[in-house]
């Protein structure tokens, strides 16, 4: 756990260098509004992310979650649109459908005994061509006023979502460091096998995890369509790498059995500070994938460096 | 350990050949006649003689909240086009920077997103418009998509300019036109019934979603229904706007169709010679034509070999050129809503259609007599 403490607050430091640097560098960097405006920006990838965090946990993997957005979103406007269900129940099936499909994922996984990794790479195909084939590549477009406000309208001035993220992230941050549900996901990443003679619902708790990440995937789609105010077959694509470089940056091992939501948070924070405040400092974008995998490497490396000597 | 892996690959097979089935019924399901256009109304040339005069419309764009005013100011203006590091943006970047020289009060500069991704030209658009820059120029990859963001700029007096692809109308002030897209569709499809006479074609696009590619296959199969009957559409493939992609697609249908294939369309201008090289290397030359849009500098060794007989494109160089001008134009206040034509330096008066867009030109075929005339 000590050791797991040194990450973050290794990241942390980075987030508040990188934060400072800008700050100095950018005017327009360090304002409220800005800052704010950031969060909406970082909204889907954070949903997807913070699940994505027990994912990886238990040692699996969800690259079908950029699919699983698409997908998601291109149901909300086929069942509001083309198959005239109000609104808020086309929601209610785009999340339902975003869950089942996460839900497969985590019967192929279980079931079929396939590693995450090959499974959620078919299944990123799978979804991505129901998209394009359901939607017919048409985007979706008019919809009420009222639904934009998930996306682009505030609540006591911060962005609706960013109080979505806020929910979600206490929310995770508790069942994984405090219930049951959190130990039993560690205890899966560390030793499977192990787990399972503990008496742990291993194929459960892994087909819950899995339906969560479609969940999150889907509630990330509603709230993309509502932020770019179109559906579109194409939504989403590359999310899942994003996700998972917040996540490994924020210290959760590729390997499972270690890793935290507040790391994840960090590391969500680092990537997103550095794509606007480079750009603001007047970086061009080429620059700034530059910039971000350069600091990527140099955390993950300062990071093992200390612990490898606090274990040795 | 080997136990464990064949295991694992029955388990793998058996699961696979689920997978490949729902596929196949998958497509099955959403096959049909559909050709990749889109679901706007189309609006077909007439099969030969000059285009008939359009109506003219109300300005339909936007306008800026409390614009400073620039007039003879210099400005700062960045170009946010589809994508970065493709010929053809350079090529518009290219006619931008010009046209920036020239005038000598324009801070110009070109970033774009590395794909050709909505989120990404989104974040762009909104980090620049935080930075506070006079202008904004772009090429939008969602027409509705962008508008929320391009709606946002207008609202802190940023003046916005559309050139190649267009956003909603009243998300930006002016849109540069590069020609019309029955026009485009006329000259494609002229070209290859001039090639081909009769029998099978098929299109090489980028993906679906784009709008004018979906555009402009909507009024190609418009206009070829209506004067070219004798060719038949076979199918559309996908090839985004990557080369060994657009190369692995167009080999897919030369293989597939054999020579039923008379004739591929290239919509991009990576496409385009792509199809060029599958059908060259399938030694398909003279048996399937390549007619698309690209530009000369890919086309010329095939339109050199002979392969390919028409390459149909405006110079984006010069619609880029045109794109800055209009928008120092707006910044001027000299482009107002009502205006019937704009000067754009050395294209001269170029003409207002519309309602909010500037027309660049009529479509140009090269060939084997004028390619080397051109280089971009």
């Amino acid at each position: 756990m000590r050791v797991l403490i040194r990450h973050e607050s290794i990241l942390l430091l980075v987030v508040i260098i990188a934060l400072f640097t800008l700050s100095i560098q950018a005017e327009q960097f360090a304002t409220i509004e800005n800052l704010l405006n950031q969060g909406r920006f970082l909204t889907e990838v954070s949903l997807v992310a913070l699940i994505m965090t027990f994912v990886i946990v238990t040692g699996g993997i969800d690259l079908s979650v950029g699919s699983i957005l698409g997908l998601s979103a291109i149901i909300l406007g086929v069942a509001w649109k083309k198959m005239g269900l109000p609104l808020p129940v086309a929601i209610g099936v785009a999340l339902s459908v975003g869950t089942l499909a996460g839900l497969f994922n985590g019967i192929i996984i279980t079931r079929f005994r396939v590693p995450p990794l090959i499974a959620t790479l078919a299944t990123l195909a799978l979804y991505r061509g129901l998209a394009e084939g359901i939607s017919q590549a048409r985007s979706i477009r008019g919809y009420p006023d009222w639904f934009f406000i998930l996306g682009q309208g505030e609540l006591l001035g911060v962005p609706t979502q960013l109080w979505i993220v806020a929910f979600f992230t206490i929310f995770t941050g508790f069942i994984l460091g405090y219930t049951t549900w959190g130990r039993a996901t560690y205890a899966i990443g560390a030793n499977e096998i192990a787990a399972r003679f503990s008496g742990i619902a291993v194929n459960k708790t892994k087909l819950f995890i899995y339906s969560a990440s479609g969940f999150a995937a889907a509630l990330a789609g509603v709230i993309f369509v509502s932020r770019v105010s179109t559906t579109r077959s194409d939504m989403g694509m590359g999310l899942e790498l994003d996700a998972i470089t917040a996540v490994v940056l924020g210290g959760t091992s590729i390997f499972g059995g270690k890793g935290t939501i507040i790391g994840t948070v960090f590391g969500l924070l680092l990537i997103q500070t550095l794509k606007n405040g480079l750009s603001l400092a007047g970086v061009k974008s080429d620059g700034t994938y530059v910039a971000i995998g350069f600091v990527l490497i140099l955390t993950l490396l300062i990071s093992n460096l200390f612990n490898r000597s606090s274990e040795g | 350990m080997i136990l464990l892996i064949h295991k694992m690959e029955g388990n793998m097979k058996h699961y696979l050949t689920v997978l490949t089935s729902m596929l196949i019924s998958s497509s099955m399901a959403f096959g049909g006649d559909w050709t990749g256009g889109d679901d706007l109304p189309t609006n077909p040339l007439p099969c030969s003689g000059p285009a008939p005069a359009g109506e003219a419309k109300a300005y339909d764009g936007g306008s800026p909240t409390n614009a400073p005013n620039r007039k003879g100011k210099n400005i700062t203006v960045v170009d946010v086009p589809k994508l970065v590091g493709i010929g053809y943006f350079a090529a518009t970047t290219q006619g931008i920077m010009e046209a920036a020289a020239e005038m000598g009060t324009m801070d110009a500069k070109t970033d774009g997103p590395s794909e050709a991704n909505i989120d990404d030209q989104i974040t762009l658009i909104d980090n620049y418009i935080t930075q506070g820059v006079d202008g904004i120029l772009f090429a939008a990859n969602d027409p509705g998509a962008i508008a929320p963001v391009l709606k946002k700029a207008l609202s802190k007096g940023i003046n916005v300019v559309g050139y190649d692809a267009n956003s909603d109308p009243d998300a930006r002030q002016w849109f540069v036109n590069q020609a019309e897209f029955n026009g485009i569709a006329k000259g494609l499809v002229d070209n290859m019934a001039g090639e081909v006479g009769s029998g099978g074609v098929a299109i090489v696009t980028s993906t679906f979603t784009t709008p004018n590619q979906a555009r402009w296959i909507s009024e190609m199969e418009a206009y070829s229904k209506k004067c070219h009957p004798q060719l038949e559409w076979l199918e559309t493939v996908e090839a985004q706007e990557d080369n060994i992609l657009s190369f692995n697609q167009a080999n897919t249908l030369i293989n597939k169709y054999g020579s039923d294939l008379k004739g591929i369309y290239g919509m991009t201008s990576v496409a385009t010679p792509a199809s060029a090289d599958a059908v060259t290397q399938a030694n398909q030359c003279g048996n399937i034509a390549v007619v698309g849009l690209a530009t000369p500098n890919a086309m010329r060794p095939y339109v050199k070999s002979g392969c390919v007989k028409s390459v149909v494109l405006w110079s984006p160089v010069d619609l880029g050129y045109a794109a800055a001008h209009v928008l120092r134009a707006v910044a001027d206040g000299s482009l107002k809503p009502g205006a019937t034509s704009v000067k754009a330096g050395r294209l001269g008066e170029l003409s207002v259609i519309n309602g909010s867009e500037v027309l660049l030109g009529a479509a140009f075929t090269f060939s084997m007599d004028n390619i080397n005339d051109f280089d971009f």
